[in-house]
């Protein structure tokens, strides 16, 4: 009866005598070698690795999707790095091109004996009938109609619209082009006339003379438009069939007309100091 | 009876759990006492038997696993459940100001009686200790104890509802 009345206060007494006298006993003989200590630990061992296991695997993963989104970032940064680099190239490589053109074009203004201008290409008009360029260049850098107009290897046109700063050239192929050339091997003379995408024609050369596929045409120098001795282009076909008394001559242009970006206007002889000196004696 | 046979294995869980989450989130400066709220919450919760078995057997482990003297804090959990258990009838426990004051009260007290119990019986001087790791070790009980109950009320209603 006295136990069922007091359980409550027995029960918390024997609790607090329990602590207590393990408190007194940890006090005095306590070195961490207690049964009690090392069930403790042998029972929190497993416990202890599992939670362990646990924490690292979360850590793993968290470091890992950290590092995917460093991973991420840096990705993004070096694809714009390449992009930059990939722009800067296609500049560098743009601009080794043009030094290479425009070395070729000072090759051929140091070899030829005349004054040259260069000019970049802004703009084409390819239409069915008219085959022209535009320059940057113009009346104001000493432009005039007329001028005949290179690339390499040779001749390309001539200046027929001349503004103040810029000019258009009429292409050799175009219809309404005429230049008087000869043939290289054979000194024949002849009219050198636009015939579009077939390039050139030469007219006027008789069907009694020798011109052969491969001969070099050369401006002939006879209308004081275009200085003698230019390369032109090259006979790709002749046909004697035809009725009348001139050979067809079909003449591939040395240039290509489709690349063009630089050329060079012949603007006049160079001039020679030491024929100079001698007229002026 | 599960609950009996059960607790020491929670309660060394909890212990191994506590100094883990320690571990990680403050870098092991601050202990992390949720050994201290499961006391007070079986002070408030749970009856008598249960509830003094429970702080006894917690005790026991944060004293076999914490390093610290045999029996402290057995002894010093059966107090702070003894008084939470007395409180628990005048406090409403819903009332999460009243609890996180009430686990303030009492992490602040388990913390003086360590100091002075290490300082007297020891000569280890932890005065130092009471402003950079004590008293944030007290406030974060008092906030995590308010956090606890309202989880644990939340799950109560959840578990009564079902």
């Amino acid at each position: 009866m006295f136990f069922k009345n007091y359980r409550a206060v027995i029960f918390v007494g024997a609790v607090i005598l329990a602590a207590l006298s393990l408190f007194s006993y940890g006090l005095k003989y306590d070195a961490g070698q207690s049964l009690l200590q090392r069930l403790a630990m042998g029972a929190a061992a497993p416990v202890q690795k599992l939670v362990t296991l646990c924490v690292e695997s979360v850590e793993n993963a968290w470091t890992r999707y950290v590092r995917l989104v460093g991973l991420e970032e840096e990705n993004r940064k070096l694809r714009g790095a390449i992009g930059e680099l990939e722009a800067q190239l296609t500049l560098y490589r743009q601009g080794y091109l043009e030094a290479q053109r425009l070395q070729a074009l000072l090759s051929m203004e140091e070899r030829e004996p005349y004054r040259f201008l260069a000019a970049r290409v802004i703009g084409r008009e390819q239409a069915a009938l008219s085959k022209t360029l535009w320059i940057d260049k113009g009346q104001a850098h000493g432009l005039k109609p007329g001028m005949p107009v290179m690339a390499l290897p040779g001749l390309i046109g001539r200046l027929t619209n001349v503004s103040w700063h810029s000019a258009r050239v009429q292409l050799l192929i175009d219809e309404g082009s005429s230049v008087d050339v000869l043939v290289e091997r054979t000194r024949q003379q002849g009219m050198l006339r636009g015939a579009g995408s077939r390039g050139c024609v030469v007219r006027y050369i008789s069907k009694i003379q020798d011109v052969r596929e491969g001969d070099v045409i050369l401006t002939s120098g006879l209308s004081n438009i275009f200085p003698k001795g230019l390369l032109v282009g090259k006979v790709v076909h002749t046909d004697r069939a035809d009725a009348g008394m001139f050979l067809n001559i079909r003449v591939a242009p040395f240039a290509d007309f489709t690349s063009l970006e630089e050329v060079l206007v012949l603007a006049g002889e160079k001039k020679d100091p030491f024929r100079e000196r001698k007229a002026a004696r | 009876m599960m609950y009996y046979v059960l607790l020491p294995f929670l309660a060394v869980l909890l212990v191994v759990a506590q100094s883990k989450l320690a571990e990680i989130l403050f870098s092991g400066l601050v202990t992390l006492e949720l050994s201290l709220i499961v006391v007070i919450y079986a002070g408030f919760r749970l009856d008598l038997w249960k509830g003094a078995a429970l702080s006894f057997v917690v005790g026991l482990a944060m004293d076999c696993l914490s390093g610290s003297v045999l029996g402290l804090f057995t002894l010093l959990y059966v107090f702070i459940f003894l008084f939470a258990w007395v409180v628990s009838s005048h406090i409403d426990s819903e009332r999460l100001y009243l609890i996180a004051g009430f686990s303030l009260i009492c992490s602040l007290a388990e913390s003086l009686v360590l100091v002075l119990l290490y300082q007297w019986v020891f000569a280890f001087d932890m005065v130092d200790k009471i402003l950079t790791v004590l008293v944030p070790q007290t406030l974060l009980v008092s906030v995590l104890s308010a956090c606890f109950f309202y989880a644990m009320r939340t799950v109560e209603r959840l578990l009564t509802y079902e």
